[in-house]
């Protein structure tokens, strides 16, 4: 037997980079991915997010019938709304979404109102537009407000204490600090942190080895006295090479973006600044190594590039959904979750995220079964290129 | 040397298919010997054997005394092939897609640059040795693909089929090449089913049938035995009808 040697292991690695960087598509997908997804995706959000929190400052409420509640409209003015004429065909508009929402104040109020009965006001709105939820919410708020301060004077003027009326006291103590605020932000960010080192290495990985078959160069390069071995794990090192590449560009993307995005006006004091950086880089190295052996693996066993990426795209689809998963999860993760590639990275990088230092045992948990996987994928790649089989494409 | 001594190869689940059915033959050093035979016979399952991609069923391969399945590390150290499927790595050079085979078989620096252009000088692709592979014609890759196959200067050489889709001038240049490699010394074993060829080129002729060694000798001792004229009524003969040249 022959001992692998490292020599071969860089010149395969190096030729198979060389090979990437000129294939121009593959490189454009990459930075595309890379740039456009994660960063651009965030400063649209991030954007939305200050709107929102503009528009919740300064309510802008288009009224239909003021004249029936002048002392409702009057206390809204005192809260520093801005009271607008209601156009005619609201409704259609606020269906069209050019209109967040409308307060309508019904004719018959003031005779209601009179008689000892209940005012009708309504609030008109669509709920289903994410975008008018922080006016309908403040609209709904201001009214439930002036509900009860109306009804408290009426206690008083009975005499009875307001109290008898009200016997529930709500005290809230919202326990979030400034930095796990904006959780869309901090999601987005650690997902797409994760998505850049699945996805990075991806068309490099298939290229090198279904490719390679594609193109019926896989034999004469086995009749090298290159080891499977080594074919693997130069293909393997230029495959963590261009992923590791694309994690960078990724993060690099966020510290200009959240460097320069309106963070102050949605009032989170946000970071990610050269440590948040940093650490997102320790976090992710174990799978930046582990998802290239996948990917190779993947690879290797599609005679076609074709056929290899409908593969892929089923395993990228199950990895990507985990962190949407564990996001919606409403209790606590449970501890083994903290062995689970990708989960464990998604969980320690909104750790991060939030300002917290990475525990050393956690972080070595998370390096454990990648670091098997990756070891277990690279001799399965090398036992398949050394079958017979891989030239003569029967099974 | 290649000595080959009743090698069997099937395929298919139950292995069905006798690819190559107990050959035996023997490919001399300084000499060109021709494997010769019709689509299917078995030229390729039985070169790729010897290139150690393909593990024989049965019997024994060795190249210079290695065995081919018991060593095949030093036997691929030992060969160059020029195999069935012959890609070249179109987004690097020609003298790219060379050097890397020259370093994966452990030659560098300056006497790797040296053994490069001599062999793009002798194949006569010095001009296009740097533009990348994407725009060569098919001659164009089929050379490069046979200096890649004689970068480490390999004792033994395994050609399938070189000239497939060579015009003349580069089929007559392959031609002169491979001779002048047999002038050195080197074991060639050249797979071909084209009679012409074959004739003009190789001293020692194999004829496959069905994965069978159906006759072996030099061309005139071929046509002598089989009582024809030319060395294509000779091969129809010994394959016992016309099937394979029309298959």
């Amino acid at each position: 037997m022959s001992t692998l040697s490292g020599a071969r292991i860089a010149t395969i690695a190096r030729k198979e980079m060389v090979d990437t960087f000129r294939d121009r598509r593959t490189m454009l997908v990459m930075f595309l991915t890379a740039i456009a997804a994660g960063p651009i995706l965030l400063l649209l959000v991030l954007n939305l997010a200050a709107s929102q929190a503009e528009k919740a400052r300064e309510l802008r409420l288009p009224v239909a019938g003021r004249e029936h509640a002048p002392a409702l409209i009057a206390f809204l003015e005192r809260q520093q709304v801005t009271i607008l004429p209601a156009p005619g065909g609201f409704e259609e508009r606020i269906r069209k979404g050019e209109l967040d929402v409308v307060l309508d104040i019904d004719a018959a109020f003031g005779a209601d109102v009179a008689q000892g009965k209940a005012g009708t006001v309504r609030l008109v709105y669509d709920r289903s537009r994410d975008r008018a939820r922080a006016s309908i919410d403040q609209a709904e708020a201001l009214l439930r407000a002036y509900g009860r301060e109306w009804g408290r004077g009426r206690l008083l003027l009975r005499g009875v204490a307001p109290q008898v009326g009200l016997p529930l006291t709500i005290e809230a103590r919202d326990l979030a600090t400034p930095q796990s605020q904006g959780s869309l932000v901090l999601f987005l960010v650690a997902f797409y942190g994760l998505f850049a080192a699945v996805v990075g290495g991806m068309a490099a990985a298939l290229d090198t080895t279904a490719g390679e078959r594609e193109r019926a160069s896989l034999e004469p390069l086995l009749t090298t006295p290159a080891l499977p071995l080594e074919l693997a794990t130069g293909k393997w090192l230029a495959v963590c090479a261009l992923n590791a590449l694309a994690v960078l560009v990724t993060l690099s993307g966020f510290y200009l973006t959240l460097r320069f995005a309106p963070l102050p006006t949605i009032g989170i004091p946000f970071l990610f600044g050269i440590a948040e950086f940093a650490r997102f880089v320790v976090v992710l190295v174990p799978l930046i190594l582990l998802i290239p052996a996948i990917l190779v693996w993947f690879g290797c066993r599609g005679r076609t590039f074709k056929e290899a990426q409908s593969n892929v795209s089923l395993l990228l689809f199950a990895i990507s959904i985990l962190p949407v998963v564990q996001m919606f999860m409403q209790r606590k993760e449970p501890d083994w979750l903290g062995w689970v590639p990708v989960s464990a990275q998604y969980a320690l990088l909104t750790r991060a995220l939030r300002g917290e230092a990475l525990p050393a045992l956690e972080l070595a948990q998370s390096y454990a079964v990648p670091a098997l996987l990756t070891a277990g994928a690279l001799l399965l790649v090398a036992r398949l290129l050394s079958r017979e089989s891989v030239v003569t494409g029967s099974r | 040397m290649i000595v080959v001594e009743g090698l069997a190869k099937s395929f298919g689940r139950r292995g069905e298919v006798k690819a190559v059915d107990g050959v035996s033959l023997t490919a001399a050093d300084g000499a060109i010997t021709g494997l010769l035979g019709p689509n299917g016979a078995g030229k390729t399952t039985l070169l790729r054997m010897l290139a150690t991609l393909v593990v024989p069923d049965a019997g024994r391969a060795s190249v210079d005394g290695i065995d081919v399945a018991r060593d095949p590390h030093a036997v691929r150290r030992r060969i160059g092939v020029l195999s069935d499927a012959r890609g070249l790595y179109l987004r690097l050079t020609g003298r790219e897609n060379i050097r890397y085979y020259g370093a994966l078989h452990g030659l560098a620096g300056a006497a790797l640059a040296a053994r490069i252009d001599r062999l793009l000088d002798t194949l006569g692709i010095g001009p296009i040795a740097d533009r990348p592979a994407q725009g060569y014609s098919q001659g164009e890759r089929m050379k490069v693909a046979i200096a890649r196959a004689l970068v480490h200067d390999p004792a033994a050489i395994l050609l399938d089929e070189p000239t497939n889709g060579l015009d003349i001038m580069s089929t007559r240049a392959l031609r002169a090449l491979l001779s002048s490699l047999a002038a050195e010394g080197k074991c060639l074993l050249f797979s071909s089913h084209v009679m012409q060829e074959v004739a003009a080129l190789c001293g020692s002729i194999v004829i496959l049938g069905h994965g069978r060694v159906v006759a072996t000798g030099t061309a005139p001792e071929l046509i002598a035995r089989s009582g024809q004229a030319t060395l294509e009524e000779a091969f129809v003969q010994l394959l016992g009808s016309g099937e394979g040249l029309v298959a």
